[in-house]
């Protein structure tokens, strides 16, 4: 049962819907430090994704974190495998700035990437730091999104890092990864006094009533689904957010509407 | 296929959730809307104040509500604050409390065989499980290393550890399942794609209870995850409801 409505009726009877696929704007790829994945091979994510509706899963790599050159050429290599399933995020890195301008050219000539990720966090360095200046005038000149990982706490990725950034560089698609974790009230108000900012949810939704707070202060239309897949399963996303005091038309435009838009992913 | 929540809360915290759940009420309507039937739970008394008035309020609550089944605290015997050992068994038998959570680092008292030996006898005698929550303790990974220590002097205990990361916790907990048998966690942040199923296929479905970790965590996460969950319908049953349900059912006062 899970909540009123069509939609948690049919996910929970059939754990997809057909008329509400969803697209996942936030996932990873190989394996990591920190935790067991018992499905991440490429053939066991895209069964997931079609247990779940999962349309499109937009990934960076785990290992591009660290080094760019592999882990970035391997999203390639999945994406070039499995064209009708995946997209990648560009991963750069800003404690290697010499690699910076090379690796933009990369991008260049890459396909199935859709924009870039940035990791402040992982990579000990602010949003705000120069290093980033080269992938913030690139994306800004193209339009091109850029996923970065945010969190609460000052002076690293959270909003007001966001909100220094896209003042300078406002027509980027700016998907704060964790909706700014922590930050959710301080957070949907950057997203909803800039245009191309937007509230990525991976791991917010496990927060009971974080969700409520971003649809009351930037809307649904500037919320996008993600999961970190395959850290986390997203039936347990796509649960959180069928539990949230939302309608079914909020819920869509977070599931895929919003990404469809932003992304230009087809969904036939 | 019952749903039984294994671990959920309501109360006033000193410091509540960004959505709380400050009355029995509120948590039986959303238990209504998830359609959870039956939840084992705690008043935030037992853990923010003392035992000593969180069981009392969490009995009385649950004796409201049908879908309630009231959990309490423990304190060391040695200090005769929620009676010593025999009226505090008694006390379980004549409120039909079946389950215990030990909350060691907020009441500041060691989980250990000299402190809690006497009471851990008698919950291995009469199978009543003690319910502990994965970031009790301050460490890292505290939390395991107390409950390693907890089984290997009492591996007859059933001990659940509750809300344990989302961030990846297999490498912490499985080699506990593997080596005592009284030994589970519950789903409440299992978010891992793939866990509930290689858990059921490596350890087997009795290592899982369900559970919300409610109202920190929203109730459909957790839920969706488990109903879809690509395993058997009678190790759906188990989790979900079956595991729980026998052993309180199994507990003897
Ligand atoms: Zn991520």
């Amino acid at each position: 049962m899970i909540a009123e409505g069509r939609l948690a009726r049919e996910f929970a009877a059939h754990g997809r819907v057909d008329d509400c696929p969803v697209i996942d704007t936030h996932g990873h790829f190989g394996p990591y430090q920190a935790i067991h994945f018992p499905r991440s091979a490429p053939e066991q994510v895209i069964d997931t994704m079609r247990r779940c509706g999962v349309r499109w899963l937009v990934m960076a790599g785990h290992q591009a974190l660290t080094d760019t050159q592999r882990g970035n050429a391997e999203i390639a290599a999945a994406v070039a495998r499995y064209p009708d399933h995946f997209r990648g995020w560009w991963v750069l890195n800003p404690n290697y700035p010499e690699r910076m301008e090379c690796e933009l050219d990369g991008f260049e000539t890459q396909e199935g990437f859709l924009g870039f990720k940035l990791h402040p966090n992982g990579h000990e360095t602010p949003l705000t730091d120069d290093a980033y200046v080269p992938v913030w005038e690139y994306a800004h000149a193209r339009g091109l999104p850029v996923l970065t990982h945010t969190w609460q706490g000052e002076g690293m990725s959270s909003y007001r890092e966001v909100r220094t950034v896209v003042e300078k560089y406002p027509d980027i698609g700016l998907l704060m990864g964790h909706a700014g974790y922590g930050d959710w009230e301080e957070s949907a108000r950057v997203a909803r006094d800039h245009e191309h900012v937007y509230l990525e949810l991976t791991a917010a939704y496990s927060v009971r009533g974080a969700l409520e707070i971003m649809v009351e202060h930037a809307g649904s239309r500037k919320i996008l689904f993600g999961t970190d897949h395959p850290w986390f399963d997203p039936h347990y996303g796509i649960g959180c957010i069928l539990s949230a005091y939302m309608t079914d038309e909020d819920r869509r435009n977070i599931l895929y509407r919003n990404a469809q838009r932003l992304l230009e992913l087809p969904l036939d | 296929m019952e749903l039984f929540d294994c671990n959920c809360w309501y109360g006033v915290p000193r410091r509540p959730p960004l959505a709380g759940a400050e009355t029995a009420e509120v948590l039986v309507e959303e238990m209504a809307r998830a359609g959870i039937d039956t939840a084992l739970v705690r008043n935030a008394a037992i853990f923010e104040q003392s035992p000593v008035t969180g069981n009392r309020l969490t009995s009385d609550d649950c004796a409201k509500y049908e879908a309630l089944e009231p959990s309490w605290g423990i304190l060391p015997p040695q200090t005769d604050e929620l009676g010593d050992l025999d009226e505090f068994i008694a006390a379980m038998r004549r409120e039909n409390v079946r389950s215990l959570w030990a909350y060691p680092e907020k009441h500041r008292y060691l989980l250990s065989a000299t402190t809690m030996g006497g009471l851990f006898e008698e919950m291995v005698c009469r199978g009543v499980p003690l319910f502990l929550r994965r970031n009790e303790m301050p460490g890292k990974f505290d939390t395991y290393e107390l409950a390693e220590r907890v089984l290997l002097d009492f591996p007859g205990l059933r001990l659940i550890i509750v809300a344990h990361g989302s961030w990846g916790e297999d490498r912490l907990f499985r080699p506990l399942m593997e080596r005592f048998p009284n030994f589970a966690v519950d789903t409440s942040r299992y978010e891992l794609d793939g866990g509930i199923e290689e858990i059921c296929n490596t350890c087997g479905p009795t290592r899982l209870l369900f559970g919300t970790n409610f109202p920190e965590t929203p109730m459909g996460g957790p839920l969706l995850t488990l109903l879809q969950a690509n395993i058997s319908d009678d190790d759906r049953a188990l989790i979900a409801g079956g595991n729980l349900r026998g052993m309180l059912e199994e507990v003897r006062l």
